[in-house]
């Protein structure tokens, strides 16, 4: 049984890519999706040791040729070779074997397993050949994951763990495999600051044993910070392949766009208008196995007319949750008073919300915003049906033109509105996703993490139509694990710790520093920060 | 459009028409030559055959649309023929008659005072919408609640008046024919009550509904009364005789209760605020309930549309066999899904329609149909179902256009890549246009 221990411990102390044994080689791969070219004669090369990013817009191509180097594409046409020997991979398990592992963006886990067991699944150890071997599996399990310097208790159940947490038992799985060249596809899209940083900091000591990574990622900072290497994809073809050392942000931006892009800007003056909601005291309590919790202890805010209230805090310190309050979503019971427009309101349900002119963008777009197997217009015209219908008829012509004028807006880019949304890229989907909200003329707009997964150029867009909502006079509250994202879009910082509002900053007092020092547990001082 | 790609959705009807062609030339002759299975007489017979099944699969197609699950249909089915049966044979307060009044009376009491409300509720959106103004609309008092629930009350006292005048004669056909559907459509509410309210799975809530129903109608028969016949012209009204005849010679009366309602509940579907919440519920809740969609008053209506069609299946059960009988309805629930599921309704939801449970209740119905002309024993009948079930499932789930590629055998399509590092850098082989579609989302 593997142990991972072969990995880890062969590791020599050459400095990590400058080692030049090229491990895999790609040369003029293409492929195509019936008709559609994802890939043309991409070359790539990859050395052990080595941390290597593949960035691009969304359908560049990153994930195809991950997905091709891993054998889940078997039809492909071009050479990949493998220590130098051509190798075609007849599916996943086979280049599992030949130590090529891929972790994708939705983890391939069992929540109900332990991480131990999850690590070994489908592998497991066995006494007399039938029965598993539960205390081999667990001490391995705990090796594995101590030689990682990963802190996880190897008996905890996956899904009671954060998503860093599962990220790295998804790491600690792949090395298993006595993998050689790991694959990651976007892992950090759902971490938090620190948990990156420990993400990170066992990826530089896997490519310091040897190991060659390539990770994809939409934040060119952390590629900047963890890169030795960069390949840049445009429209399914190879731009350049560069050390880190010889390229900067920009330069990255604009290979990845195809020309100069403006870093975000904002040229926007926080307004003062009315309030138009008005938050009291909020409060959450849920209940699971372990007993009651109190996920929000008390937040207190008004939202302007206009005004972009940003919400900060780590991963799992209520965000999202005050979002999923407010708009009646939450699971759990809710304490406190809530105000729109002055008056006081009962929201008990999203459809009250809704009705109230509340909308809510949802974190993930694909479990929660979208009917992906429908088309564009039915997303969008979905929370106007009622209004836009006579007598519960269903109004087609005022649905379809409700959908062409979102989309003209918005600039989704589609054939038509009648495409299968699925069939769209990420920053397209999300455009639709706030679209579907423009029909029914919300006065307080909610986004969590209104640009997760998507890319540099569609980012700037929602960016822009943020902008422009607000000055249209809508109240947005947005949360936002991206800390320039943050400040950036927001007039006010709201910060969250551990379910409690530790202050809420001007513009002039936020920066990055301001809002960690309120965001981190147990870093002392707390301030507290102007609630007006 | 490709013409392979049309085959592919219009494969439903392919299948339809296959079994057809297959009952006429396998069809016995009449002594003078004429084709049996292609008689009118005999066409119109499995109209009437498949009407109760397939009223009881126009509401199944709903609720599985939507993602849920009613194993209830069949014993509600038999419940409701025995309160039929029994409301048309005996006078009084019965054990039948005291569920189905009250029933009825808080049934068409909701039903009037709701449909109050909507039409006030529609003739203000409509205003709203001209202004361009989109906004909840709050209706005042008197139009929000007091005057539906005025309305309400005095139907379900009219109706209460009317049916009590009734309890002491035997019912009529108009009568029975309220009040029976009523009555199962408040055994549906309640399944739906606790799916929506209590949080139960739907197969759980209407499995117990379905064991539960049978004791009710067992219950309601009494233990004499396994069977409760009905002799029209000597234990119930003459009149009840219209239920099985044939409209104008033409058409069966079932068949048109279930042509009616499958045209109804398509047109819903199709053109309705409610059919686009079902829709949207089945492809994903979440999204439904955050985009504002009362999920929960869907779902519930939706079961109580199921128990309803179910009721309206009881009545034509006893026209048409003469008799109310407790377990009239077993194994009613899972023809009904079978067909459901061969119209290319996805049991996850938001897939499907009732042109296809339409389409899957005709081949079920010519089947047998086609097996009875043969003579052949009813056993091999079930084996021929659950044979039909898979094959055709297996047709609309896989791609048509994959099948046909693997079939013709290209081994570039078929044969999987060699294993391992062997150095093949061999053609690529034909790629279907649907698997690669889903393969686009993944990267983006």
């Amino acid at each position: 049984m593997h142990d991972g221990g072969s990995a880890l411990g062969s590791g020599s102390a050459d400095r990590p890519g400058r080692r030049s044994d090229v491990v895999l080689e790609a040369s003029g791969v293409c492929k195509s999706f019936g008709g559609i070219t994802a890939l043309s004669g991409v070359d790539f090369d990859l050395r052990a040791g080595e941390v290597h990013a593949l960035v691009g817009e969304n359908g560049a191509g990153k994930s195809t040729l991950m997905k091709i180097i891993a054998g889940v594409h078997v039809e492909y046409d071009g050479v990949i070779r493998l220590d130098g020997a051509p190798a075609r991979f007849a599916g996943v398990q086979d280049a599992e074997r030949a130590g090529v592992a891929i972790i994708h963006q939705e983890l391939d886990l069992v929540p109900e397993l332990t991480a131990a067991d999850n690590i070994f699944l489908g592998r497991e150890p066995l006494i007399a050949g039938m029965i598993v071997d539960r205390r081999r599996i667990a001490k391995a399990a705990r090796a594995l994951l101590a030689r990682l310097g990963i802190d996880i208790d190897p008996q905890s159940r996956v899904g009671e763990l954060r998503v860093g947490e599962q990220q790295l038992v998804e790491i600690a799985k792949a090395l298993s495999l006595d993998a050689r060249i790991l694959m990651m596809d976007e892992p950090t899209s759902a971490l938090s600051d620190s948990e990156c940083e420990t993400l990170f900091k066992v990826a530089r000591q896997l490519a310091a044993a040897g190991v060659a990574i390539i990770f994809t990622s939409h934040r060119i900072h952390e590629v900047v910070a963890l890169a030795d290497r960069v390949t840049v994809l445009r429209d399914g073809r190879h731009v350049l392949t560069e050390p880190i050392e010889k390229l900067s942000s920009g330069a990255i931006i604009s290979a990845m766009v195809g020309r100069d892009v403006a870093l975000a800007h904002r040229d926007r003056e926080p307004t003062r208008g009315a309030p138009v909601l008005s938050v009291r005291g909020l409060t959450l309590d849920t209940v699971s196995r372990r007993g009651w919790r109190r996920v929000l202890r008390g937040v207190s805010f008004d939202l302007r007319r206009g005004e972009i209230l940003g919400i900060g805090g780590l991963l799992g310190s209520g965000r999202t949750e005050i979002l999923e309050s407010i708009f009646g979503a939450a699971r759990g019971w809710r304490g406190g008073d809530i105000a729109i427009d002055g008056e006081p309101v009962a929201i008990d349900s999203p459809s009250d919300a809704v009705g109230l002119g509340i909308a809510l963008v949802t974190e993930d777009r694909k479990a929660r915003g979208l009917l992906l197997a429908s088309t564009v217009r039915e997303n969008i015209a979905l929370p106007s049906v009622g209004a836009l219908a006579r007598f519960g008829i269903r109004g087609f012509a005022r649905e379809a033109a409700l959908a062409a004028d979102v989309v003209e807006k918005l600039s989704v880019r589609c054939s038509d509105v009648d495409q299968i949304v699925s069939t769209l890229s990420g920053g397209n989907q999300q455009k639709v996703v706030i679209g579907k909200w423009l029909g029914a003329e919300p006065r307080v707009l909610l986004l969590d993490e209104p640009t997760r997964g998507i890319d540099v150029g569609a980012k700037q867009e929602i960016y822009e139509l943020v902008f422009e909502l607000a000055a249209r006079g809508l109240g947005i509250v947005t949360v936002s694990s991206e800390m320039p994202e943050l400040l950036l879009l927001s007039d006010r910082v709201l910060v969250m710790c551990e379910g409690s509002q530790t202050g809420i900053l001007s513009r002039a007092e936020a920066t990055q520093e301001t809002i960690m020092r309120l965001a981190a547990p147990g870093l002392g001082e707390r301030a507290t920060g102007a609630a007006e | 459009m490709n013409p392979l790609r049309l085959l592919s959705r219009t494969k439903l009807y392919w299948g339809l028409a296959l079994i057809c062609l297959i009952g006429a030339l396998a069809s016995p002759h009449t002594s003078s030559g004429a084709n049996i299975f292609l008689s009118y007489q005999n066409l119109t017979d499995v109209l009437r055959q498949v009407s109760i099944t397939g009223l009881v699969a126009t509401g199944m197609t709903i609720v599985i649309l939507l993602g849920g699950i009613d194993l209830s249909v069949g014993s509600v089915m038999g419940c409701s023929s025995v309160i039929c049966a029994m409301l048309l044979t005996k006078s009084g307060w019965t054990p039948a008659s005291v569920m189905a009044v009250p029933a009825a009376t808080i049934a068409t009491a909701f039903a009037v005072g709701f449909l109050a409300r909507f039409i006030f509720h529609g003739l203000e959106r409509g205003r709203d919408v001209e202004a361009g103004r989109r906004r909840e609309i709050v209706l005042g008092p008197w139009r929000g609640y007091r005057l539906p629930a005025l309305l309400g009350f005095a139907a379900g006292v009219a109706v209460a008046a009317v049916a009590s005048l009734q309890v002491p004669t035997k019912f009529g056909v108009l009568a029975v024919l309220l009040a029976t559907p009523c009555f199962a459509l408040t055994l549906g509410a309640i399944n739906g009550a606790f799916i929506v309210k209590g949080r139960l799975q739907p197969f759980i809530a209407t499995l117990a509904m379905m064991v539960s129903a049978l004791g009710i109608g067992r219950l309601t028969g009494g233990q004499d009364f396994a069977v409760t016949p009905v002799y029209t012209g000597t234990n119930a009204t003459e009149t009840f005789e219209v239920l099985r005849s044939m409209v104008w010679g033409l058409v069966p009366m079932p068949s048109i209760f279930f042509l009616v309602t499958i045209i109804t509940f398509g047109a819903i579907l199709r053109f309705t605020t409610f059919g686009r919440y079902v829709y949207a519920i089945g492809g994903n809740v979440e999204a439904a309930k955050l985009s504002g969609v009362k999920v929960a008053q869907v779902q519930f209506s939706a079961y109580v549309i199921s128990g309803m069609l179910a009721g309206l299946a009881g009545v034509l059960f006893v026209a048409q066999y003469r008799q109310g009988k407790p377990d009239a309805g077993s194994g009613l629930e899972l023809d009904a899904i079978a067909a459901v599921v061969i119209g290319g309704t996805s049991l996850m939801g938001g897939r499907g329609g009732l042109a296809g449970t339409f389409v899957g209740v005709l081949i079920f119905g010519l089947l047998s149909d086609i097996l009875q002309l043969q003579n052949i024993d009813s056993n091999v009948q079930l084996l021929m179902k659950g044979l039909i079930i898979v094959g055709t499932v297996l047709v609309q789930e896989q791609n048509l256009g994959q099948l046909v590629t693997r079939w013709r055998g290209g081994p570039s399509a078929t044969a999987p890549p060699r294993a391992g590092l062997a150095d093949v850098s061999r053609p690529q082989g034909a790629k279907e246009a649907s698997i690669v579609r889903e393969d686009i989302n993944e990267t983006s």
